[in-house]
This record gives C-alpha cells, sequence and structure tokens, in this order.
C-alpha cells in the first residue's frame, strides 16, 4: 500500500513539466582588474565564458596561460588575432598570475 | 566588465574545464593558491543559493554539509555545463529525443513517449563531475587545471527513466554499429567550436543500466540538471550524462572529438598519473568508473565544538558499484582509526552514508579524517599517496576536517 502511494506521488508530480515560461539566468558581474588592455580579455573570453573561470583557478604560470590560450584558439576557435593573443596572456599572467624563473 | 553587456555575445560559446594538456608545473617556491577568490553564493532557477563559480555556462557547487544526506536535494544539486548557449526554454509539446544513424527505424520521441511506451525503471546513483574536488590536488602537488572544485561537485539522487538499451531495441541497432554518441541542446558560441558530443561503446550503451531520465527525486529534472531528458550512467563520472539529451546518433564509427579524446582525459598508465615530466606526454585514456570515495559532511571545517558534546560525525560513501564495505575514522589526525556505522544501504551506485558517535574530552585542535574501502578492497589513497594528474581529474584522497574543540 506504501508503495502504491509513492508511486502515486511519483506519477502526479512528474506530471507537471516546466513549460510554462522561460528560465531567467543571474548574472553575475565577475571583478577583472583595470588596466593592461583588459578591454582585449573582455573582448574575446568573455564571448564564452564568464571571467568566473579565470577567476576560480587560482594564480598560474605563464605557460599555463600560454597554453590555455591556445587552447582556446586552435581546440574553441576563438577568432583572435597572435597580437591580440600575446596581449590577453600577458594580462592573465600580471594580475591572475606569475612568471616562472627557471624551466619552460 | 562595467563597459561590456555580455547580452550582446549570447548565443556564443566556449567552454573549459577540460583541461589542456600543458605539463605538470615545476616552480618549487610559488605556491598556487586557490582560495584567492570567493565565489558569490546565489540562487539561480529552482536552487536554492550556491556557490557561483560561473553564470555562463552556469557552474554552481553544493556546499559540503550537504553530504549529512545520503539523497541530494534538487534544489542544492550542484551544476555543471559546458557551453554558454543554454536554451532556457523548452515546450515539451515541440521537444523530441531523435535516435538515429545506424538503426533500422530513426525515432522521434516526446517525454510522454518514453514514459508512455516503455518500462520505466529506477536507479539511486551517484552523479560526479570528474573534476570534483580537485582543488585537493593542491595540497600535493601544483594546483591542477580548470576551475577549483571543492567537494560539492556530486550528489546522489533518485533516477526514474527508460533503459537506453530499450530505446535503442525499439529503434533497432543495425548489425555494423560500434558506437552511440549523445548530445545534448547547449550550443557553443560559435559554429566552429566543437559541440560537447560524448561517444560510448555499443556494448555499454546496451548493457541495460544506463538510462535516460525524466525524473530526478521524483520531479522533472530541474532545468539546470538537465530539463527534461538527460543520461545516466551509474557508476561513471558525469562526463558523459548529456543534459537535455536530444539526439542519441548510432555510428559504426569512432567520431575523434575534442571532448572524447583531450577532455577528460587522464594518462594511460596503472596509477592514470603522471610519473615524471609532463602530462603531455602521455598517452590518454578517458575517466571512466568512479573511485572508493567518502567525504565528511558534519562538522564542516573550523566548527567549534564544546568539550564533551555528543558530536554526531556525519558523511557519506560511494565507489563505482562494488559497495562499501567500510569506512573508517580518525579524531586524531590519522594516528588511529575507528569504525564508522554504516547506515542505510540504498543501493550499490547510491551514497552510503555513515555515522560516528564522538565526545571529545579535551579542549584543542583536531583534525577528523575519513577513509573507505570497498567490497573488492579498493582503498582511499591517503593525501601524500594520490597520483597526480595536469586535469585534477578523479581526486579520491582521504577526506579531512578540522575543529576546534573549546
Amino acid at each position: 500500500m506504501k508503495k502504491l502511494l509513492l508511486l502515486t506521488l511519483i506519477l502526479a508530480s512528474t506530471a507537471f513539466a516546466q513549460v510554462a515560461k522561460p528560465i531567467e539566468m543571474p548574472y553575475i558581474d565577475y571583478p577583472m582588474v583595470k588596466g593592461d588592455h583588459d578591454e582585449v580579455a573582455q573582448q574575446y573570453c568573455l564571448i564564452c565564458h564568464s571571467w568566473g573561470y579565470v577567476l576560480n583557478q587560482g594564480k598560474k604560470s605563464r605557460p599555463y596561460w600560454t597554453g590555455t590560450v591556445q587552447k582556446m584558439v586552435n581546440e574553441f576557435k576563438a577568432p583572435i588575432a597572435k597580437e591580440d593573443q600575446q596581449t590577453i596572456i600577458n594580462y592573465l599572467v600580471k594580475h591572475y598570475g606569475y612568471e616562472v624563473t627557471s624551466g619552460h | 566588465m562595467s563597459n561590456i553587456n555580455r547580452r550582446n555575445f549570447l548565443g556564443a560559446g566556449l567552454i573549459l574545464g577540460a583541461s589542456t594538456l600543458l605539463g605538470k608545473e615545476t616552480s618549487q617556491k610559488i605556491i598556487t593558491s586557490t582560495s584567492d577568490f570567493t565565489p558569490p553564493v546565489i540562487a539561480f532557477p529552482e536552487k536554492k543559493p550556491l556557490k557561483v563559480i560561473s553564470d555562463r555556462p552556469p557552474l554552481l557547487e553544493s556546499p559540503r554539509d550537504i553530504f549529512t544526506q545520503a539523497i541530494t536535494p534538487n534544489d542544492q544539486f550542484f551544476v555543471r555545463w559546458h557551453m554558454p548557449d543554454i536554451p532556457t526554454h523548452i515546450d515539451l509539446n515541440e521537444f523530441r529525443l531523435e535516435v538515429k544513424g545506424s538503426v533500422e527505424k530513426p525515432l522521434s520521441l516526446s517525454v510522454d513517449d518514453l514514459k508512455s511506451k516503455f518500462e520505466p525503471v529506477e536507479i539511486t546513483s551517484v552523479l560526479q563531475c570528474g573534476g570534483n574536488s580537485r582543488r585537493y590536488f593542491a595540497g600535493v602537488g601544483p594546483a591542477t587545471h580548470g576551475v577549483q572544485w571543492g567537494h560539492g561537485a556530486m550528489g546522489c539522487a533518485v533516477w526514474r527513466g527508460v533503459r537506453l538499451k530499450d530505446i535503442l531495441h525499439m529503434a533497432g541497432v543495425k548489425g555494423s554499429a560500434r558506437w552511440v554518441g549523445v548530445n545534448g541542446l547547449e550550443k557553443p558560441a560559435m559554429e566552429e567550436t566543437p559541440k560537447f558530443f560524448r561517444e560510448m561503446e555499443i556494448d555499454e550503451a546496451l548493457s541495460g543500466e544506463l538510462m535516460v531520465a525524466y525524473a530526478m527525486n521524483g520531479e522533472d529534472l530541474p532545468y539546470l540538471n538537465g530539463f527534461p531528458l538527460r543520461l545516466v550512467i551509474p557508476g561513471h563520472f558525469s562526463d558523459s550524462w548529456v543534459k537535455m539529451l536530444s539526439e542519441i546518433t548510432v555510428m559504426d564509427e569512432y567520431r575523434k572529438s575534442f571532448f572524447m579524446d583531450v577532455a577528460y582525459t587522464v594518462p594511460d598508465n596503472d596509477c592514470e598519473c603522471v610519473v615524471s615530466g609532463s602530462d603531455f606526454e602521455y598517452k590518454r585514456k578517458p575517466i571512466a568508473v568512479m573511485k572508493v570515495k567518502s567525504v565528511i559532511g558534519y562538522p564542516t571545517p573550523n566548527t567549534v565544538i564544546k568539550k564533551g558534546s555528543r558530536v554526531k560525525v556525519t558523511g557519506v560513501a560511494f565507489d563505482q558499484g562494488k559497495g562499501i564495505k567500510e569506512v573508517m575514522i580518525s579524531t586524531d589526525g590519522g594516528k588511529s582509526w575507528s569504525a564508522t556505522v554504516l547506515q542505510k544501504d540504498y543501493g550499490k551506485y547510491a551514497y552510503r552514508p555513515w555515522v560516528y558517535q564522538w565526545e571529545p574530552k579535551a579542549k584543542g585542535e583536531y583534525t577528523i579524517m575519513v577513509r573507505a574501502i570497498n567490497r573488492i578492497g579498493n582503498i582511499q589513497p591517503q593525501v601524500d599517496e594520490i597520483g597526480w594528474n595536469a586535469g585534477g581529474y578523479q581526486y579520491n584522497a582521504v577526506d579531512s576536517v578540522n575543529v576546534k574543540i573549546v
């Protein structure tokens, strides 16, 4: 009996489909450090993902950010000119990373 | 940020979270902190406030105290998408799941078709992101790639739906079929960006355990967890549990893709880790079945507890589906261990809750640790034993929480 009741509840609750109206997604204004051509990073990086992706990775090395920008261009086909890629890498390393003095 | 209206970019989308294949970073001097930025805690549609790692694509992390519950409530279940363009409205009158490719009879199924034309099945299963707990790799080596999830990129739910096998049988898989590809309605920002397309071998797809789910914990799937349909692969990391599942393509040949061959892969060796040099140099394999793991739900880190209190230490444990045999606990930083009491068994793919009654007798700082072992003898590695991989995948080392007794 209990099982039947549970089943009925399950069926009843799944009967209401969420078709009424569109969901509205909050917009988060993740902070970006100003300067060093942050506008170039804004222009390209934010086409596809929020700045939260950068902030929530912690500080990363120059080789890391270089590889990440290359991945965006080569794998995900981000339309970033060579010169702008370098600008973005420099911006990321300066404000969200560090230089590696030895190795790499 | 202020001078950019990101609405202009809607429809645009890239991905991340998937690791790149850079080498293990070698710098010894710089500690790569993973806690520089504290994500805001905000309520998204159908969700209670959760840690917002990203709003686009949405990445929401559950709080640690969620692990005091064996079944994760829908409104606190974590969220992780790959593409920024997610439909904000789905009309079930129009929505169809297409089944196509190497089949005798292509299908176009509505959610009602799934509910009325197939035998319903139910399974309780953990859903865990491959990068869950990634931030803890920073305790053993360089911070790994990707956003630094805590433990909150996992949950456990009762999934209800239809066997993938039954759908494929209705379509009639051709003898030449070797692979099944799945994808959903999320879209990248640019046409050229690879789609989030996942593949599995035909035998796995026909195994009978995979499910196309239309309900989660007795309700429609929350929008952000994949309404109206998602694939459920019990025991496996979530990378192929495609959300807003809209296409099943039966294929004779494997299709090379970024999301199969590069993202969500680890070195193809016994430890699935970097032994030396760069992660680059290794042959890759996709992450698949989950590894035995337990986490503490209460107390949470830095809890202050009165001496002599009766503390009900609680948490959950799970594995790839072999079943949890025992969860050991230490309250002295790993010097001595005791058994916890396993609680109700919700099935072999579910969380196994555990409880330990603890009465701290002296004031001071304590480190509580838990370690699970499953029925085939897989045991969680100690923190300094876990193999490092650049993507930060499959973290399952012993969990620990520091508390203060006053």
